[in-house]
């Protein structure tokens, strides 16, 4: 008996790449399981924080065009968090909107740095710079993760985060290198932000694990060395204060007493999921 | 594009990075002809090219784009240059108008216009 070829019709919506790649998680050691989960809802909340932080300025910013490029970096970064929420419950078997919107705010992992409120331009764009460039130094260290789901989303973030970097970078040297209020406002912003500029590299459980496997190519104070030596390069080009040494504090993600501010933001962005629980939209 | 709070953070920004306008040109697929998409307001190319692709390249719609300072566009709309007064419908590849031709030689000879005469130019 032949077997005929024949091509297989499918409906267009399967041709549609799907954003997260499906796989088969079921020979993951549960522990390692366990720690890239808990990486993955660090990245998640911090891409989902800095989202909504970049979303107050819908409206405000500087110039009409300066506005729809800031929401739209505010877009992509939820789009990011909706991603490696997404792959997180592949692992877990969670709910991505429920880790999303129905989580106390004591139980985000986000960095501290991202707890600051947004201020004003100069403020939100040192922030914005300190985050993107510490994001992209993580990125590239799990680029050729073992975990090959994450690697893949990793690329996929990477082809965005390059050009918002590519963004930030022309503002941070625009205010920075302007003499007056600008990097006046430039410098005080980096100088409040200092002590907790690295807590996007705070110590995760397991990290060891994570490196060992493969997941992670090194150890989160190795990752915020890099990031530091990168950055001040760039600060001390433009002149501004470079980030101090200090390695990352160990509670840099730590929310057991929210900030206030972070809470204010976490009653914005769950004003509408609060409404009715278990709604369908 | 003129609220209060814009201008005066324009302002402060000092005269050197006062926003000039850039106009966008994008293409939407590989071989097709640049067509004007529109403008953004910049205060230098770098984020010109951050704006434009904002407003003009976000889903997908263009495979390139071109990004030109208003002021490097020269503008012609003199109407000497471009309309010149004279009859030119010879150059056209319909040739001449003959309509109004035909219509006065049909008065020279007496006779009526036939009904399709109206229709039977080549004004087109």
């Amino acid at each position: 008996m032949t077997t005929e070829m024949t091509p297989v019709r499918r409906a267009t919506r399967q041709l549609i790449q799907p954003d997260l790649p499906e796989f088969d998680s079921s020979g993951l050691d549960p522990a390692l399981r366990t720690a890239i989960a808990d990486l993955l809802l660090t990245m998640a909340d911090d891409e989902f924080v800095v989202g909504f932080r970049d979303s107050e300025w819908t409206g405000i910013a500087p110039m009409l065009e300066e506005d729809v490029a800031f929401s739209s970096l505010a877009q992509d970064e939820i789009g990011h968090a909706r991603l490696l929420y997404e792959l997180r419950s592949a692992l877990t078997g969670e709910d991505p909107d429920r880790l999303a919107f129905h989580r106390q705010p004591s139980e985000y992992r986000h960095a501290r740095l991202l707890d600051q409120p947004r201020q004003g331009w100069a403020f939100t764009i040192a922030r914005r710079w300190l985050y993107d460039t510490a994001d992209s130094i993580r990125l590239a260290g799990l680029a050729a993760s073992s975990f090959a789901p994450l690697a893949d989303v990793v690329a996929k973030i990477r082809r965005e985060e390059r050009y918002h970097l590519m963004h930030l970078n022309a503002w941070l040297e625009r205010l920075g290198t302007h003499h007056g209020k600008p990097r006046g406002k430039v410098l005080s912003a980096l100088k409040a932000l200092n002590p907790i500029a690295s807590s996007v590299f705070a110590p995760i459980a397991n990290e060891e694990m994570l490196v060992d496997a493969g997941v992670l190519s090194a150890p989160m104070s190795v990752l915020a060395a890099r990031w530091r030596s990168e950055a001040n390069a760039r600060l001390c080009a433009l002149n501004l204060r470079p980030i101090s040494d200090a390695p990352p504090a160990a509670d840099g993600r730590d929310h057991a007493v929210p900030d206030e501010s972070f809470v204010w933001l976490w009653n914005e962005f769950t004003s509408v999921a609060r409404l009715e629980e278990g709604v369908e939209w | 594009m003129t609220s209060e709070g814009r201008v005066a953070l324009e302002g402060k920004l000092g005269a050197g990075a006062d926003p000039e306008v850039w106009e966008v040109f994008r293409q939407e697929k590989d071989g097709d002809a640049m067509r004007h998409a529109g403008n953004v307001r910049a205060p230098d190319r770098e984020l010109a090219q951050h704006y434009a692709r904002e407003l003009y390249s976000r889903r997908n719609e263009s495979v390139r784009l071109w990004v030109v300072p208003r002021t490097e566009i020269t503008d012609m709309a003199d109407p000497d240059l471009l309309q010149p007064p004279l009859d030119r419908s010879f150059k056209k590849p319909g040739g001449y108008v003959l309509r109004d031709k035909l219509d006065a030689a049909r008065k020279r000879a007496g006779g009526k216009a036939p009904e399709s005469a109206t229709e039977s130019t080549d004004d087109d």
